[in-house]
């Protein structure tokens, strides 16, 4: 049906992409080359390049026991999140869908913490979390437990940290799922009634197959974002304690800027490994989750 | 029909995986490639410019100022700099600019070398002081002092110290802190214990802390506690009179290790890891903060601290109800030699790439916030130790003292320390860094690691960082 695009054509195309590509460019692309050239590079004390190194920087990345560590600590973070986000949200979503009074106010109500920044939320939260003055500690000093010391044990401030992410996530993750609900067609629905189907079962036979779409986005775009969590760790444990809370993008901010630090050499060689994580990730995701994906 | 608009959303956001990487580069890109250019030094910045250079300027000339005060310091800080521009008015105007914390105002600076935009004078914490020297852009402070040929000797010799190599001043200190002991002498009385007579040292400590503490049927929570803080271990290691680093703490010649791993230093640890293990000392994390409160609300009976706390420490104090008392930094075992190094941060004036009228007007202003009137006004507006003697003698500071008697403790300290190496603190290109292993050190052993292992496996790590940093200066 379409004729061989003309020369002029190809032109037009490219136009409209410029602007597109002028972005990518400036902020994506380059950024990337120049990340795998710092990568190869040592640095001076101000920053500065000092040379080709070869894969020194990466030679010591993988011969430094820490790192495993931070690659479990993000791949444990990522697992932490992401997985409860959106079972917490999806049970809320079904929950919301009850026609029971007062609903529009739990919705908001739930929806509410999308509303934060990862900042504010983590302040609270270190506030909750204090375990001298906690709201968390005054509670459990009821039932008679001692005070736990949630950022500070390092079996327990990774948990800490992840539910804190967890509740920052949850409002975004309802937002999409309820949309998903309401968007339902009601016809399938309905022939399903009429088969006799209701509660648990229609909920898994029939629901859950037509939300699988908003469910990989979550899966995906939480992934992601999981990925690169940074704020709420910063203001919480600042990577401790012993490292049991240092994410990749975490250890590639405290090689670069913390304490003095200017490696960006080490440091690129680290935000090259969260790139091939990333992508490595992401095409599993689209190679495994999205078959089972049901698109209308 | 509804199939292929849903599906073609899913590839269109595949494009999008590309962007967190992408982003985490694109920060270290914007940081790492300011200038790009050579950050070196040329000659002739390193000296004193000709006194007279301010009298043949026309206009004003204007020094800009990066500092890293926030809250009421940054109140006191703008009154003096705003006195200095009124007494200098039509010649020179200082901007003050706030570069954020320590850490923020010295990765800014090191993105201002590259693109050589550097301040006049910027306010460098104490453990910058090696990283400063070997940038190589800025004017030692003792080229001024000689050439003005200044007398000095009102400057407390136990601050200046820390900034002089071979008894040459590089910088001029400016907020100067100390850390004491603190304990609550309420505590010590419901606990049965002589307020006026307060431990001296690590042993003191525990037998305190085993009449104060809930486990032993005490009336505090716990009868020590304090945050895991690097700088603390440094004083420890201080008040022993040993060295922190080698070469001399760092003043013979550069340092190549760090040496807290050296017996005394474990000591402490160990001491430390049993306290908290016995329940007789809480461990709040590294967080300063969470030690801080915990000892204002009387959870905890004995902490350490900076003299800076004092004030905070005096308010919770009073509006809790209870007796704050203060004394010397403990020693490891009483008796020995030794004492605290002084903390804070000071002043550096940029000489690479400035025209000299800013030099010297830079070392003008420098020159008014040490002098006695300004430390005094700096001192009882802030909490921080002057660094003038004679700023003790001053009316105000007489006032603020006899208000806060617990100030004499800190100074008394001060001025019975003996300045050796070990007081004057080990210079080290990579002290940030330094501090923040000896800190996973000390966590890993109050977790329960071995405290020797850890503390040893905490040096090691940094060997190789100290030997990167000294192979890229030389």
């Amino acid at each position: 049906m379409n004729a061989k695009p003309t020369l002029r054509d190809r032109w037009v195309a490219l136009a409209y992409l410029v602007p597109a590509l002028v972005v990518f460019g400036v902020f994506i692309f380059w950024p990337l080359v120049k990340s795998i050239q710092l990568s190869v590079q040592g640095t001076d004390i101000l920053g500065n390049p000092s040379g080709f190194v070869g894969f020194v920087n990466y030679s010591r990345l993988f011969s430094d026991p820490d790192f495993l560590q931070v690659l479990w600590v993000t791949f444990a973070f990522t697992v932490l999140t992401v997985i409860p986000s959106i079972a917490i949200a999806l049970l809320i979503a079904l929950l919301l869908q009850s026609r029971i009074r007062g609903v529009r106010f739990f919705r908001t109500a739930f929806a509410l913490p999308f509303a934060f920044s990862v900042a504010t939320a983590s302040v609270i939260f270190g506030v909750l979390f204090n375990p001298a003055s906690g709201v968390l500690n005054g509670l459990l000093s009821y039932i008679g437990v001692d005070k736990v010391q949630w950022l500070t044990n390092p079996d327990l401030a990774l948990w800490s940290v992840s539910g804190a992410t967890v509740w920052m996530q949850i409002g975004y993750n309802l937002l999409v799922l309820s949309a998903g609900l309401g968007a339902l067609p009601d016809d399938i629905l309905e022939a399903a009634r009429l088969d006799g189907a209701s509660g648990l079962r229609l909920q898994r036979s029939i629901v859950m197959p037509l939300l699988t779409p908003q469910l990989f986005f979550l899966v995906v775009v939480g992934t992601i974002h999981a990925l690169q969590s940074f704020g709420q760790i910063k203001i919480l444990t600042v990577g401790g304690p012993e490292g049991r809370t240092t994410t990749l993008v975490y250890s590639i901010y405290e090689q670069a800027f913390a304490n003095n630090n200017s490696n960006y050499g080490y440091a690129s060689a680290q935000a090259m490994v969260l790139l091939v994580v990333v992508l490595i990730i992401t095409a599993l995701q689209f190679g495994v989750l999205e078959r089972k994906v049901f698109y209308r | 029909m509804t199939t292929t608009t849903t599906n073609r959303g899913g590839r269109s956001r595949r494009f999008r995986y590309a962007v967190p990487a992408g982003l985490a580069s694109l920060s270290l890109v914007l940081a790492a490639c300011g200038g790009g250019g050579d950050g070196g030094g040329e000659g002739g910045s390193s000296g004193a410019p000709a006194a007279d250079v301010l009298d043949k300027a026309s206009g004003v000339t204007t020094v800009s100022f990066w500092h890293a005060m926030d809250g009421t310091n940054a109140e006191a800080l703008t009154k003096l700099v705003n006195d200095f521009n009124t007494a200098n008015k039509g010649k020179i105007e200082v901007k003050a600019t706030y570069a954020g914390k320590y850490d923020d105002a010295i990765t800014k600076y090191k993105a201002a070398i590259q693109s050589k935009s550097t301040p006049d004078v910027i306010q460098i914490y104490d453990i910058g002081t090696r990283f400063m020297i070997d940038a190589k852009q800025t004017i030692p402070m003792q080229a001024f002092i000689d050439r003005d040929k200044l007398d000095v000797s009102d400057l407390q010799p136990n601050i200046t110290g820390y900034y002089s190599i071979d008894d040459k001043l590089n910088s001029m200190p400016f907020n100067t802190s100390m850390p004491v002991l603190y304990y609550n002498k309420t505590l010590f009385k419901e606990a049965g214990l002589d307020p006026e007579n307060p431990p001296q040292d690590l042993a003191g400590i525990r037998e305190a802390a085993q009449k104060l503490s809930k486990k032993s049927g005490g009336p505090a929570d716990y009868g020590f506690g304090a945050a895991i803080y690097g700088w603390l271990l440094e004083q420890f290691i201080a008040t022993d009179g040993k060295e922190y680093c080698d070469q001399g703490n760092g003043r013979d010649g550069k340092a190549t290790k760090v040496l807290f791993d050296q017996p005394e230093a474990v000591e402490v640890v160990k001491w430390w890891q049993q306290m908290v293990k016995d329940g007789l000392a809480a461990n709040t994390g590294r967080d300063t903060k969470a030690a801080q409160a915990a000892f204002k609300s009387g959870q905890l009976a004995i902490t350490l601290e900076s003299t800076g706390q004092l004030g905070g420490f005096s308010k919770a104090a009073k509006e809790g109800g209870w007796e704050l008392g203060a004394a010397n930094y403990p020693k490891i075992t009483a008796g020995t030699e030794g004492g605290p190094i002084i903390g804070g941060a000071s002043l550096w004036i940029n000489g690479e790439g400035k025209e000299d009228a800013n030099k010297e007007a830079a070392w003008r202003f420098v020159k008014f916030l040490a002098d006695p009137k300004s430390q005094a006004q700096w001192h009882t507006g802030t909490g921080y130790f002057p660094i003038s003697k004679g700023a003790l003698d001053e009316p105000i500071d007489v006032e603020y003292r006899k208000a806060n008697p617990l100030f004499d403790v800190a100074v008394k300290q001060l001025e019975s320390t003996k300045l050796t190496k070990a007081t004057q603190g080990c210079l080290l290109g990579v002290m940030p860094q330094a501090r923040k292993a000896s800190e996973d050190g000390i966590e890993a052993a109050l977790n329960g690691t071995d405290a020797q292992q850890a503390m040893t496996k905490a040096a090691q790590s940094l060997t190789s960082q100290i030997e990167q940093y000294n192979n890229s200066v030389n």
